[in-house]
């Protein structure tokens, strides 16, 4: 086990750079994902950790140890790729065997080793079937105990569960958030659904075109977003974002003057409010918006409403039971420290 | 019409299907069956293309097993596939695996590889004849001689005759071969290789544990396919061996050759036609020998 390091790390194919000097600091045993849209360089990142591609200029550092000049097999990495890899001329128990082929360990050592990682996946009874006598869940199972048997350092996960169906996925992620607790190796996840992002992670890295936008917390990312791109990519559905004036005379929103609060130090100028579906509520005395609804979308125990304002289309979060009808005319508001202000032209968050 | 309307979707389906199905087989039975049952039929007649047919009974099938000459075309042409399969086979996968490698120029080093199967099999025989000549005419004895090495019989020896001649047809279905097995190798996922990166394994442990075992459906194909082909060399060595052909002393005969020598020479039509079952037999044979040996895991 080892803590892992990215200092200024920078990639480029040919002309194009990909990765802007990321840095990172993953402690020991921490469970970091990372998360972005695609072609935001967040499997770029992993495969440089992996060492499957060079280093452009930068360093990672796996346990004090700087390995950018270092083979994949000297860097006690060990990998699952989205399509799992695994061997489909081998039985289950070849291919975990397989991550233990270079190892100097006895075959008595070998074979009590894979035993003992099917026992923790719980897949003792499929050692000797084909992969393709198995379930989808049941090889990302093997692909993990392939990658587990070798008890690396680091555990890279490079989108492993996008092959998985809806409920499938959901369990998985359960299954490697315990597997992790229990063997507590550090683990870089890389994904590109926020909400596997938020139940797994122990810090999340959000990632945007080959930059980090912010590292913290699934509470810090989702409570504090750094900037108007982390508001909107975490969360579901996504936060309004509605353009929105900071001037002497406070927040000034299509015409309606509100307290500025806590951004009365903030500079003046021009800004986008930001507000989750799940913050506003029905207000009919003091409301922040009014607006017509003109869509429901019925989830069970809550209903989203689309409300058309004169700011835009905002969406919130009403009761499952009684939402209110299309067409009717509402008003929404939130309470102040729901709010979140980020400059119009930056994206960056004024809190 | 009405008689249509009346029938079940299945079975309106049953009479679709037979309606496109009609045309491939009445090409089958009348390009392809009818022939081979009257090659079989005439290979229990005696029969000089023209004259009469008369029956034979299973004389032209002891003839052939009492034939000298059949049992030295058996084994040459047994020789050509012995040789040639697994030659060309491990030929083509190593130019594929390092031409599947090279990045400069890829395309065209590809074209390159599959020219010699577009080209004419009797234009290549020729070019061949002409590099094994003896000096100062053939390209090989000129290099041979140029480091002051002896001159080879070719095509003149009995012993050198058969690889001789083996040597063109084998280049010649490399081109086809090469690009079958660069199509499977560019089939095994990248993730197979990188995640055996991560685990540290060797280049052999690589070649022989995933990429040949991945490679395995192509294999099959090209093994049989290959085969196939060898087992029917005709053109290579009738074009090599024109002034004797199949000689010397029937050192390069294969079996199409001699069925085409007591066809077409000695119009004996009956005993080629025993002789044609006889080579059938063994393409099914080892055909299918090699698809159960090689497709079960």
């Amino acid at each position: 086990m080892a803590n892992l390091a990215l200092r200024n790390l920078v990639k480029t194919y040919g002309q194009t750079e990909v990765l802007h000097s990321i840095s990172l600091d993953v402690e020991d045993g921490e469970f970091v994902v990372f998360v972005g849209p695609s072609g935001c360089g967040k499997s770029t990142t992993l495969r440089l950790i992996a060492g499957l591609e060079e280093v452009s200029s930068g360093a990672i550092m796996i346990g004090d140890r700087e390995v950018n000049n270092l083979e994949p097999k000297e860097r006690d990495i060990a990998m699952v790729f989205q399509n799992y890899a695994i061997y489909p001329h081998m039985t289950v128990k070849k291919n975990i065997a397989f991550g233990l082929r270079s190892s100097k360990a006895s075959k008595v050592d070998k074979e009590a080793r894979i035993q003992e990682v099917a026992g923790i996946l719980d897949m003792v009874e499929l050692l000797d079937r084909k992969p393709s006598q198995l379930s989808g869940g049941q090889r990302q199972r093997v692909a993990i105990g392939r990658a587990m048997v070798r008890d690396p350092a680091v555990f890279l996960f490079d989108e492993p569960l996008s092959n998985l169906d809806a409920q499938l996925r959901t369990q998985m992620r359960l299954e490697i958030k315990k597997l992790h607790q229990r063997v507590g190796n550090t683990i870089v996840f890389v994904t590109h659904d926020q909400v596997e992002a938020m139940t797994m992670a122990d810090r999340i890295v959000v990632m945007k075109d080959g930059h980090i936008q912010q590292v913290g917390t699934p509470e810090e990312v989702y409570h504090s977003p750094a900037n108007s791109f982390v508001a909107r990519f975490i969360g579901a559905p996504s936060m309004n974002l509605l353009p929105a004036e900071l001037s002497a005379e406070g927040l000034t929103l299509a015409g309606k003057v509100l307290d500025a609060g806590r951004w009365a130090a903030s500079p003046v100028g021009k800004v986008l409010l930001g507000v989750r579906p799940n913050d506003l509520y029905i207000d009919e005395i003091r409301p922040l918006f009014e607006g017509r609804v003109s869509l429901r979308e019925p989830l069970g125990s809550e209903t989203l409403i689309y409300v058309e304002t004169e700011h835009g289309e905002v969406i919130a979060r009403a009761d499952g039971r009684m939402p209110p009808e299309v067409g009717a005319t509402i008003g929404l508001g939130a309470r102040t420290e729901d709010l979140h202000l980020f400059d119009a032209a930056s994206g960056v968050s004024l809190s | 019409m009405a008689l249509y309307r009346n029938l079940s979707i299945r079975q309106k389906q049953i009479v679709w299907a037979w309606t496109f199905l009609a045309v491939p087989v009445v090409f089958y039975v009348v390009i392809r069956f009818y022939p081979t049952g009257t090659a079989i039929m005439i290979s229990f007649q005696e029969w000089n293309l023209l004259g009469a047919r008369t029956w034979t009974g299973f004389d032209n099938y002891i003839k052939l097993w009492n034939d000298p000459v059949f049992w030295k075309v058996f084994r040459n042409t047994f020789a050509y596939l012995l040789i040639g399969t697994p030659l060309s086979l491990v030929l083509s996968f190593l130019i594929a695996y390092h031409l599947d490698q090279v990045r400069f120029m890829h395309g065209f080093m590809r074209m390159l590889y599959f020219l010699p199967f577009m080209t004419s099999a009797v234009a290549m025989a020729w070019v061949w004849r002409w590099f094994y000549q003896a000096v100062p005419i053939g390209l090989f004895n000129n290099i041979l001689a140029g480091f002051g090495i002896a001159q080879i019989e070719f095509l003149n020896s009995t012993t050198n005759a058969l690889p001789a001649v083996l040597a063109p047809a084998v280049w010649a279905g490399l081109g086809f071969q090469v690009i079958i097995f660069m199509a499977g190798i560019r089939a095994i996922p990248t993730s197979y290789y990188e995640a055996a990166r991560i685990d540290g394994v060797g280049w052999w442990t690589i070649l022989t544990q995933i990429t040949l075992p991945l490679l395995r459906p192509t294999i099959v194909f090209i093994v049989v396919f290959s085969s196939i082909g060898f087992l029917r060399i005709f053109d290579h060595v009738f074009n090599m061996t024109t002034n004797n052909p199949g000689g010397p002393l029937n050192a390069t005969k294969p079996m199409v050759l001699m069925i085409y020598d007591t066809a077409f020479n000695s119009f004996d039509m009956g005993y080629a036609a025993a002789q044609t079952v006889v080579l059938f037999t063994i393409l099914l044979c080892v055909s299918l020998i090699q698809l159960r040996l090689l497709r079960s895991t």
